[in-house]
C-alpha cells in the first residue's frame, strides 16, 4: 500500500498489475478451493455449528427447539460419571502416550537398524490398524479372559498368579490401553520410521567420530532430528486419544463401577442411550474447547523449541 | 529441508534396491552395506560380535512381531473354522479339530457378502478419487498460492479434529437429507460417503505440509515456462508428490472401509449397505464362527491394498513428508 | 516454524464458530416439514420399519407376503416404503431420522425406551383410534407400559416375562435333575457350584455387568423378590432395601463363596449369549426368547436349553417390544399405520400370529410368546389353541416357564429414565462381581442417591 506514493509513471503502471496478479492469484486459489469449502462446510463446519446451537437447546425434533440455555451443560456436570469420565479420559491419555508413544517409536529405531525382512515388518505392524475394531476386540476379549485367556495361560508358565485384566477397577483401564496401543501403534511406527529415514548418516558419522555410544547418539542425533515430527505427533495423538471411546465400549462397557468410563463414552450415552441428545452436545462441546485450549497452548510452548 | 526433492528419489528407490541386491547375495561377507546410515555403527555390525548380536536382535523381533501380530491372524482365520463349542474350549485348540470353509461359505451366503463387498468398494473407490481431487487442490492452494485467509482457511480444517465425529453426526445428516441451496436428498447416494470423507483436515494438513518442501523454484520455472496453476499442479506437483499420495489414499481407504455409523445412517437400504454395517448390524444375531469368518473376509480387502501400495506408502513416509 | 500461527488459527476458527453459533438463527429444523402423506381424500401413504432382515429368509418372505395381503385388503393404504434396517430400534438412527422426517409412519421401538419417547414426546398419542382394534380389550397389562395420563401412545406386539435358562445337558452332566430345575435362590447356588465343580471354564450362573444391560439384570432380580427401583410416583430410588440388598448379596456369594460365576464379565446380550450357546453355562436369567435366539442365532444346541420360573418370583420384569407412530403422522395415516399393526401383530391365525403358515415354513411354533393378551380372553384362547396345534418344537422346554409364571404379575420397566438407571445401577452389579470387598450396603446407599439426584433434576 505504501508504495502508492512513488511517483514514477512506471510505478503506477507496476501497481495496479500487482495489484491485478494477485487478485488473479486469488481468484485461482480460491477456485482450487472451492471444491474442499463446499465439502468442510456443508459436512464439517455447519454441523459444528449445529452441535454448538443444539448444546444450548433442548429439542425433540418433534416440537420447536426451546433455549435453555446452560441447563445442557449443568446436566452433565451434575452427572456422577462426570468426574470419573474426565479422570479416566486424562488417565487413559496419559498411560496411552506411555505406552503408545513411546512403543512406536522404540520400535521404528529398532526396525531402522535392521536390514532383513523389512517389508514383512511393516507390513506386520500396520496389520492392526487395518483389521476391523470388532475383531481386535474379540481376540482381546479372550486373550483377557481370566479364567481360559491366553494372557494368564502365559502367566501361569511362568508361575505368575493370573490378572483380571478388564474385570478389575485397577487393571480395566490399562488393559485397555494395552489394546489401544496394539490397534493403534502400527500408524506411529510407520511415520516415526519415515522421520528416522531422513536423518542425514553424516550426522551419526560425526557422532561417532566425537566418540559417542550408540544411546548417546539416538540421544543426541536421533531425537532432536526427529524432534518436530515428534511434537507433532504428540499433539495429534493426544488429541486422538482424548476421544478414545471404542475400546470402553466394546471391550468393558464403562464398567467395572465406571473405571472406565470415558468422556466420549459418556457422550454416547448421553446422546442414544439416555435420548438426551442435547446433553451429549454440551459434553462434546466441552470437550472440543478443552482441546482446543490445549492444542493452542501446546503450540505456544512448544514454538520455542522447534524453531 | 530444502533437499528434500532429493529425498523421494532416494528413499523410494534405495531401500528396495538394497533388498534385491541382498537377496541375491553377491557378497555375503558384506552384506550390510553402508549407505544407509542408521544410529548403529556399520563397523560394529560388520565385526562378529555386531553380527551375532544383530541377528539375535532380529529373530528376536522377527518372532515377537510375528506372534503379537500375526498370530491373531492366525487365530481369527482359524476360529472361522471351529464351532461355537470348540471357540469356547478350554484350553483353546490351536489347530481346528477338522478343516472346513463352512463357516466362510455361511458367512457369505447369509450376509452376502459379495454385494457388501462390491458396495463398499465403490464407497471406498469413489472416496478415494473425490478426496484426491478435493484435498489436493485445497493443499495446493493453501500452500503454492496462498490465498488471503488462507491460515484461518487451515486453522478451521483442522479444528474439525478437535471434536468426535460422533457428536457433528446428526446435523450432517440433516444436510445429507436436503443439501442447503442445492436441496438434494444425497440418502442412499455414494455422494453421501464421498463427499464428506473429502471433508478430511488431517489429509489438508498432511498434503500441505509436503507441498510445502517443495522448493519454489521449481514451480517458478514452470511458471516462467508460461504453465497455468493447473497445469503446474498436474505436471509439477502431483508426480513428485506420489508418496504423500499414497499415505492418503491408504487413509482414505481404509478410513471408509472401517466406518460404521455414518454409513448406518446415510446408507439405511440393505443393497447398499457397506461391509461394515452388514456385519455390524447382524453381529449380535449369529453364531461366533460365523462373525469371525465374515470379519476375516472383510478386512482381507484393506490388506490386500496395503500390500499393493505399500511401496508407495512407505515411500510416501519416507519422503520427509512430516520432518517439518 | 509456523505453529504459533496455527494456534492462533485455532483459538480464531473457534471464536468464528462461536460468532456464527449466536448468529445463526435455527430456522432449518426438520419440524416443519411435515411427513408426506395426503391428508384429503383418496390412497394413504404409509412408510414401515422392521422388514425382517435378509438372513431371516423365512421369516421375511412371510412379511413380504403379509404387506402384499394387507394392501389388497386396504386398497384405501399404500404401504410406499418398508426398510429392514437391524436392529430395528438404533438410538443412534432414531433422532436423525425423526429430526429429518425419514422416520417411518410405523416404527418398531423396545420395551425399555418407550417410556422416555412418550415422556419427549416423540411418539404420536393414538388414543382416539384404538377402539377400532378388535383384539385391543383383550391386552394383558403390557399396554400399561404404552400409557401416560390416560392416553395411550403405542401398541405393544411381542412380549414376555423373565425365567432362568438352564442347560439341561449340563445339569445332567452335574448330576443334577433337568427336569427339576431350581425353584429357590438356594436352589440356584447349590445347582451353579456343581457345575461350576465340573472343571475350568465351567460357569454355573452367568450375569451381566456393563453397558446398562447389568441395571437392566438388578432390575429383574430386585421385581422377582418383590422390590422396586423406583417409587410408584418415580420421584425416589426405592431399591436400598432387603430385597436390593439379597439381589446383590447371592451375586457376590456366587462369585466369592462358592466361585460359581467365573470371573469373565459379560456386558452385552451376545457375550452371555454367546458364552450360553459354547455350552459351559450352566444358568442365566433370562425370557423365552433367549432359548429361540440360542437356536436360530448363536449356533446352540436347542434341544439342550430349557427354562423354568424365576425363583421365588413375586414379580416378573416386563421384556418385549412394540410398534409407535411417528408424531407428525396426519390422523389419516395414524388410522392406517394401526390397521397394519394390527393385521401384522395383533390379529390371532394373521401375520405373526398365523401358526400354520409358520409352522409350513419351517419357523419355531410352540414358544410361549409373544404374551399379548389375557388369557381368559377369546383372543387369549384362540393364541393358545393355534399355537398349540401348530407346535413344532418341544413346548416341554418352556413347560417350566409357562406353569411357574402363572399368576406371577408382570412389572414394567423403572419409568422414562431407565437407561439412565439402569447405568448406574451397572456399578454395584460389576462392584459385587469384581471385587471380594465390596461393601453391598455402601454401594445401594450410593446407587440410591444418584438415582434420587437424577431423579430430582428431572423433575
Amino acid at each position: 500500500m505504501t508504495t502508492a506514493s512513488i511517483p514514477a509513471t512506471g510505478g503506477r503502471r507496476r501497481q495496479p498489475t500487482k495489484l491485478r496478479r494477485a487478485v488473479r492469484r486469488n481468484i485461482t486459489a480460491y477456485g482450487f478451493l472451492c471444491g474442499a469449502l463446499i465439502c468442510f462446510a456443508f459436512f464439517s463446519w455447519y454441523p459444528m455449528v449445529r452441535e454448538i446451537i443444539l448444546s444450548f437447546q433442548k429439542t425433540n425434533f418433534v416440537d420447536p427447539p426451546k433455549w435453555v440455555g446452560l441447563e445442557n451443560f449443568r446436566t452433565v456436570i451434575n452427572d456422577p460419571a462426570f468426574g470419573p469420565a474426565w479422570v479416566n479420559t486424562a488417565l487413559f491419555t496419559l498411560l496411552a502416550l506411555l505406552c503408545g508413544y513411546g512403543i512406536p517409536f522404540v520400535t521404528a529405531i529398532v526396525l531402522n537398524e535392521l536390514r532383513h525382512a523389512r517389508a514383512y515388518l511393516r507390513f506386520v505392524v500396520y496389520l492392526p490398524v487395518m483389521l476391523p475394531p470388532a475383531v481386535s476386540v474379540l481376540l482381546f476379549q479372550w486373550f483377557y479372559n481370566p479364567d481360559y485367556g491366553l494372557f494368564n495361560e502365559i502367566l501361569s508358565l511362568f508361575h505368575l498368579p493370573g490378572l483380571q485384566w478388564l474385570n478389575s477397577t485397577s487393571t480395566a483401564l490399562i488393559s485397555l490401553v494395552i489394546v489401544s496401543t496394539w490397534m493403534n501403534m502400527g500408524s506411529g511406527t510407520l511415520i516415526y520410521l519415515a522421520a528416522l529415514q531422513t536423518i542425514p548418516s553424516e550426522l551419526y558419522e560425526a557422532a561417532e567420530l566425537d566418540g559417542a555410544g550408540l544411546f548417546k547418539r539416538i540421544w543426541h542425533v536421533t531425537i532432536p532430528q526427529t524432534k518436530l515430527i515428534l511434537l507433532v505427533m504428540l499433539l495429534l495423538q493426544i488429541v486422538a486419544t482424548m476421544q478414545v471411546f471404542i475400546e470402553p465400549y466394546l471391550l468393558t462397557g464403562g464398567g467395572p463401577e465406571n473405571a472406565t468410563v470415558s468422556v466420549v463414552y459418556l457422550m454416547y450415552q448421553y446422546a442414544f442411550n439416555f435420548g438426551n441428545l442435547n446433553a451429549g452436545n454440551a459434553l462434546g462441546l466441552m470437550l472440543m474447547i478443552v482441546l482446543m485450549v490445549f492444542s493452542a497452548i501446546y503450540l505456544r510452548v512448544s514454538r520455542d523449541n522447534t524453531v | 529441508m530444502s533437499d528434500i526433492t532429493v529425498i523421494p528419489g532416494r528413499s523410494a528407490g534405495t531401500p528396495a534396491a538394497a533388498d534385491r541386491r541382498e537377496r541375491r547375495g553377491r557378497r555375503p561377507r558384506k552384506a550390510f552395506d553402508t549407505q544407509f546410515r542408521t544410529a548403529v555403527s556399520p563397523h560394529q555390525l560388520n565385526t562378529t560380535r555386531g553380527r551375532i548380536i544383530y541377528w539375535i536382535v532380529l529373530v528376536i523381533v522377527v518372532v515377537s512381531f510375528t506372534a503379537a501380530f500375526v498370530f491373531p491372524l492366525y487365530w481369527m482365520v482359524t476360529g472361522a473354522m471351529k464351532s461355537t463349542e470348540e471357540l469356547n474350549s478350554i484350553p483353546p485348540t490351536f489347530l481346528p479339530s477338522h478343516f472346513s470353509l463352512d463357516g466362510y461359505l455361511q458367512a457369505w451366503d447369509l450376509l452376502g457378502l459379495g454385494t457388501l463387498l462390491g458396495n463398499t468398494a465403490l464407497y471406498a473407490g469413489g472416496a478415494w478419487l473425490l478426496t484426491l481431487a478435493v484435498d489436493v487442490s485445497a493443499a495446493y492452494a493453501l500452500s503454492k498460492l496462498r490465498p488471503v485467509l488462507g491460515k484461518v482457511v487451515l486453522g478451521l480444517m483442522l479444528s474439525t479434529l478437535m471434536i468426535p465425529p460422533m457428536v457433528i453426526m446428526l446435523p450432517a445428516y440433516l444436510t445429507v437429507k436436503d443439501v442447503p441451496f442445492f436441496h438434494w436428498n444425497l440418502l442412499n447416494t455414494p455422494w453421501a460417503i464421498w463427499l464428506p470423507a473429502a471433508a478430511n483436515g488431517f489429509n489438508v494438513f498432511l498434503l500441505k505440509r509436503f507441498f510445502d518442501s517443495i522448493p519454489r523454484e521449481l514451480l517458478e520455472a514452470a511458471e516462467i515456462d508460461g504453465a497455468s496453476p493447473g497445469r503446474i499442479l498436474w505436471s509439477v506437483v502431483i508426480p513428485i508428490s506420489r508418496p504423500i499420495l499414497g499415505v492418503v489414499s491408504i487413509l482414505t481407504v481404509v478410513n471408509v472401509w472401517r466406518d460404521f455409523v455414518w454409513p448406518l445412517l446415510v446408507l439405511p437400504d440393505s443393497d447398499k449397505m457397506s461391509v461394515s454395517i452388514g456385519i455390524a448390524s447382524l453381529s449380535s444375531q449369529m453364531p461366533q464362527n460365523v462373525l469371525v469368518a465374515s470379519l476375516v473376509i472383510a478386512s482381507l480387502p484393506t490388506i490386500i491394498v496395503f500390500f499393493l501400495f505399500q511401496r508407495h506408502i512407505m515411500a510416501g513416509l519416507t519422503a520427509g513428508s512430516l520432518k517439518g | 516454524m509456523k505453529s504459533h500461527k496455527l494456534s492462533i488459527l485455532l483459538v480464531s476458527g473457534l471464536a468464528i464458530a462461536a460468532a456464527a453459533a449466536c448468529g445463526t438463527d435455527d430456522s432449518g429444523n426438520g419440524g416443519d416439514k411435515a411427513s408426506a402423506g395426503s391428508g384429503s381424500g383418496g390412497p394413504v401413504s404409509i412408510s414401515i420399519n422392521c422388514e425382517p432382515p435378509k438372513t431371516n429368509k423365512a421369516q421375511r418372505a412371510t412379511f413380504e407376503e403379509d404387506l402384499a395381503a394387507f394392501q389388497k385388503l386396504n386398497p384405501d393404504i399404500k404401504i410406499t416404503k418398508v426398510t429392514d434396517a437391524f436392529p430395528c430400534y438404533d438410538p443412534r438412527t432414531f433422532e436423525p431420522k425423526l429430526a429429518s422426517g425419514d422416520l417411518e409412519t410405523v416404527f418398531y421401538v423396545n420395551f425399555p425406551n418407550v417410556g422416555r419417547l412418550i415422556e419427549s414426546g416423540q411418539a404420536a398419542d393414538i388414543s382416539p383410534y384404538v377402539n377400532e382394534i378388535k383384539t385391543f380389550p383383550d391386552y394383558n397389562s403390557s399396554i400399561d407400559l404404552f400409557k401416560k395420563d390416560g392416553k395411550i401412545y403405542g401398541l405393544p406386539t411381542d412380549g414376555y416375562g423373565m425365567g432362568l435358562v438352564y442347560n439341561r445337558a449340563l445339569f445332567t452332566k452335574a448330576g443334577l435333575d433337568p427336569n427339576d430345575p431350581p425353584k429357590t435362590w438356594d436352589e440356584v447356588r447349590a445347582a451353579a457350584k456343581k457345575i461350576a465343580a465340573l472343571g475350568p471354564g465351567y460357569v454355573g450362573y452367568g450375569e451381566y455387568s456393563g453397558n446398562n444391560v447389568g441395571g437392566w439384570h438388578f432390575t429383574a432380580s430386585i421385581y422377582g423378590r418383590g422390590g422396586s427401583v423406583i417409587t410408584d410416583d418415580g420421584k425416589k430410588a426405592a431399591f436400598n432395601t432387603p430385597e436390593g440388598k439379597a439381589v446383590l448379596e447371592n451375586l457376590h456369594q456366587m462369585r466369592w463363596v462358592d466361585n460359581s460365576m467365573g470371573s469373565q464379565l459379560y456386558i452385552d446380550w451376545p457375550s452371555l449369549m454367546k458364552a450360553m450357546a459354547g455350552g459351559k453355562m450352566g444358568m442365566m436369567l433370562g425370557a423365552p426368547d433367549v432359548l429361540i435366539s440360542l437356536r436360530n442365532d448363536f449356533g446352540g444346541k436347542f434341544e439342550d436349553y430349557a427354562i423354568t420360573a424365576q425363583p421365588e418370583a413375586k414379580a416378573l420384569l416386563n421384556g418385549g417390544a412394540g410398534y409407535m407412530i411417528n408424531p407428525k403422522a396426519t390422523p389419516e395415516q395414524i388410522r392406517a399405520g394401526i390397521k397394519w399393526i394390527e393385521y401384522e401383530f395383533l390379529t390371532p391365525g394373521k401375520g405373526q400370529l398365523d401358526y400354520v403358515r409358520a409352522k409350513n415354513a419351517n419357523l419355531t411354533v410352540g414358544q410361549p410368546y409373544p404374551d399379548l393378551y389375557r388369557p381368559d380372553t377369546p383372543s387369549g384362547q384362540a393364541v393358545n389353541e393355534l399355537r398349540k396345534a401348530n407346535a413344532n418344537i418341544d413346548s416341554s422346554q418352556f413347560a417350566g416357564w409357562v406353569e411357574g409364571s402363572k399368576g406371577i404379575p408382570p412389572k414394567a420397566e423403572p419409568g422414562p429414565y431407565a437407561q439412565e438407571i439402569y447405568k448406574i445401577l451397572d456399578t454395584p452389579m460389576s462392584a459385587v462381581l469384581t471385587r471380594k470387598d465390596a461393601n453391598i450396603d455402601q454401594l445401594l446407599a450410593d446407587a440410591e442417591a444418584k438415582v434420587n439426584s437424577l431423579l430430582a433434576s428431572k423433575g
